[in-house]
């Protein structure tokens, strides 16, 4: 399990992002004491290091370059401050990667994810946390499948970035809105029309696995997966 | 020259009244010898003329810099006074230079401050934006996509705030580099997603991908979400399209951003740059200030790029940057 030590002054946003990362299953620390960061580090020993820039006392470069002098693990700064120079600032003292708020959960997770697998190479399947499940239907976001018992499909990535919205709130309806935003991506801005063709693709990959009706379309308000099929191998 | 003569005008009239009053007391006294008086005249009008040309000649730099409109403040500095009248102007308009700059250097210390409390403030802010955000995000239900729709005003409102604050400050505050068009639009496309399908408004993209611009990506950044904004907001009709095309003209890079929605009064056509005009459409629709065109063009103005407007009322509007 890798440990994420987060150093924020502001508890709501260390609330929000504990409870979000304990869901991929990552074990974190959040510093209260803002005058012994080393120590406390020292005592964790994390893998992967959330550093705010704007701290009581001493500012994050400076405690960067004090985590430097005890680890190589990764650090990735948190702030509300987006100019070049600020960044620069960042990555000179130490760190890996930079943040800028108000930030998606998506992003920062991504990150933590792709600097973990750096680091630590042989943890990667670790570092992706749990497979997604559902009543015994496993998403694998790394390698676009979709398993049922024995059965497996292959997903486009598309596909694959619906199916992990659906199955996250399994039996709670998605907006097509959130949908659109889900797969919206630099290469394809999807329309209405492409993300009912989307839809339709995914139904057709849950019924090669022998799943029907699960995804069920609730008019005037996006779509439903109901976990309709048996768990029982 | 003429403002000396004029200055010495009273000298010179009252010189002659005397003059006529001298020769006409004589007259009267019985003394009538017209060839003394006139070399009488001649001579103190020689002394006379003696008199304004030393005096013209010492107060020759006083009185052109007086004639002079000033160039900058401390323009009067370099004149060399050289008589009493000069040098006590000189030392007025010194001391009043300098009680002149010692406010000033207060005022813009005080301006510096506000700047500087405005933007540690709107950062200050985005960590509370933050974290409603992280809130929201998770949600899907209509009040959380509500908030969320909120959120992001709040945002493109602080935004304008730094801007403007920054906006005095620009040259310290730009980084100019080569960017890949293409790839900057669709990059920025992606970063105001929801406003597209919240407007169920769809982007085209009809741009050549070798074309590159020199800018400054952060302030380039905000003129073009400013445009899409209102391109987005003013489209109201759904399914409509917004399309961004790039071309090269005359060896300029041309970037448009043609929407389909609602247009400019042709009235309002001229005055939508101008700070805190709001025109026809702000009006209508209350979510304007005014300040968006008008930075964006300043900000364009400021990084040398070119900012047009056409527009026909209900058919569109369509923006032209010319690189």
């Amino acid at each position: 399990m890798f440990k994420i030590f987060i150093v924020e002054d502001d508890q709501g946003l260390v609330k929000l992002l504990e409870e979000y990362l304990h869901k991929f299953d990552y074990e974190t620390f959040a510093v209260t004491d803002f005058e012994s960061i080393n120590t406390q580090f020292r005592q964790y020993v994390p893998h992967l290091v959330l550093l705010d820039v704007n701290l009581p006392k001493y500012d994050g470069y400076y405690w960067c370059r004090q985590i430097r002098s005890l680890s190589t693990c990764p650090i990735i700064f948190l702030s509300a401050r987006d100019g070049k120079m600020d960044q620069v600032m960042g990555l000179d003292n130490g760190a890996d990667d930079y943040i800028t708020k108000p930030f998606d959960y998506d992003i920062v997770l991504a990150k933590i994810n792709s600097h973990l697998r750096r680091a630590y190479g042989t943890y990667a399947a670790q570092a992706e946390g749990r497979p997604l499940q559902v009543q015994g239907l496993r998403l694998d976001r790394e390698r676009l499948c979709l398993f049922l018992r024995e059965m497996r499909v292959e997903l486009s990535h598309t596909e694959m970035k619906i199916l992990d919205e659906l199955m996250i709130k399994s039996e709670q309806v998605v907006s097509r809105d959130r949908l659109l935003e889900k797969i919206w991506d630099e290469q394809i801005f999807v329309d209405d029309n492409t993300l009912n063709v989307y839809v339709t693709r995914v139904r057709k990959k849950l019924s090669a696995l022998g799943i029907e009706d699960a995804l069920q379309t609730v008019r005037g308000q996006g779509y439903r997966l109901v976990p309709s099929w048996e768990n029982t191998p | 020259m003429r403002l000396f003569l004029r200055e010495q005008r009273p000298v010179i009239v009252i010189y002659f009244i005397q003059l006529a009053v001298v020769t006409f007391v004589y007259w009267l006294d019985g003394y009538r010898n017209a060839a003394v008086s006139m070399y009488a005249v001649l001579l103190s009008s020689c002394l006379l003329v003696g008199y304004l040309v030393f005096r013209y000649l010492t107060h020759r730099s006083f009185y052109r810099r007086l004639q002079e409109p000033a160039e900058s403040i401390g323009d009067f500095t370099d004149v060399k006074p050289s008589s009493p009248l000069s040098e006590s102007l000189h030392r007025l308009l010194k001391s009043q230079y300098r009680h002149y700059i010692s406010e000033l250097s207060g005022q813009t210390e005080k301006i510096e401050g506000h700047i500087r409390f405005i933007n540690q403030w709107v950062h200050q802010m985005k960590t509370p934006i933050s974290v409603i955000h992280l809130m929201v995000q998770q949600e899907s239900d209509s009040r959380s996509v509500a908030i969320a729709d909120e959120l992001d005003r709040l945002r493109k409102g602080l935004d304008m705030v730094l801007y403007t604050a920054r906006l005095d400050q620009f040259e310290h505050d730009i980084y100019v580099e080569t960017l890949g068009l293409e790839k900057l639009v669709r990059s920025l496309i992606t970063a105001q997603k929801r406003l597209f399908i919240r407007g169920k408004v769809f982007p085209v993209i009809e741009m050549e991908p070798q074309l590159s611009v020199v800018s400054d990506e952060k302030w380039l950044t905000f003129v073009l979400t400013q445009l899409i904004t209102n391109a987005v907001r003013y489209t109201l009709r759904e399914n409509g399209k917004l399309y961004f095309r790039a071309y090269a003209k005359n060896g300029r890079t041309m970037l448009e951003i043609e929407d389909e929605g609602i247009g400019i009064p042709e009235s309002d056509l001229p005055r939508v740059f101008d700070a805190y005009f709001t025109g026809e459409n702000g009006r209508r629709f209350q979510e304007s200030t005014g300040m968006g065109m008008y930075l964006a063009k300043e900000i364009c103005r400021k990084l040398g790029h070119e900012l047009d407007i056409e527009s026909e009322e209900g058919r569109g509007t369509l923006v032209r940057m010319k690189f």
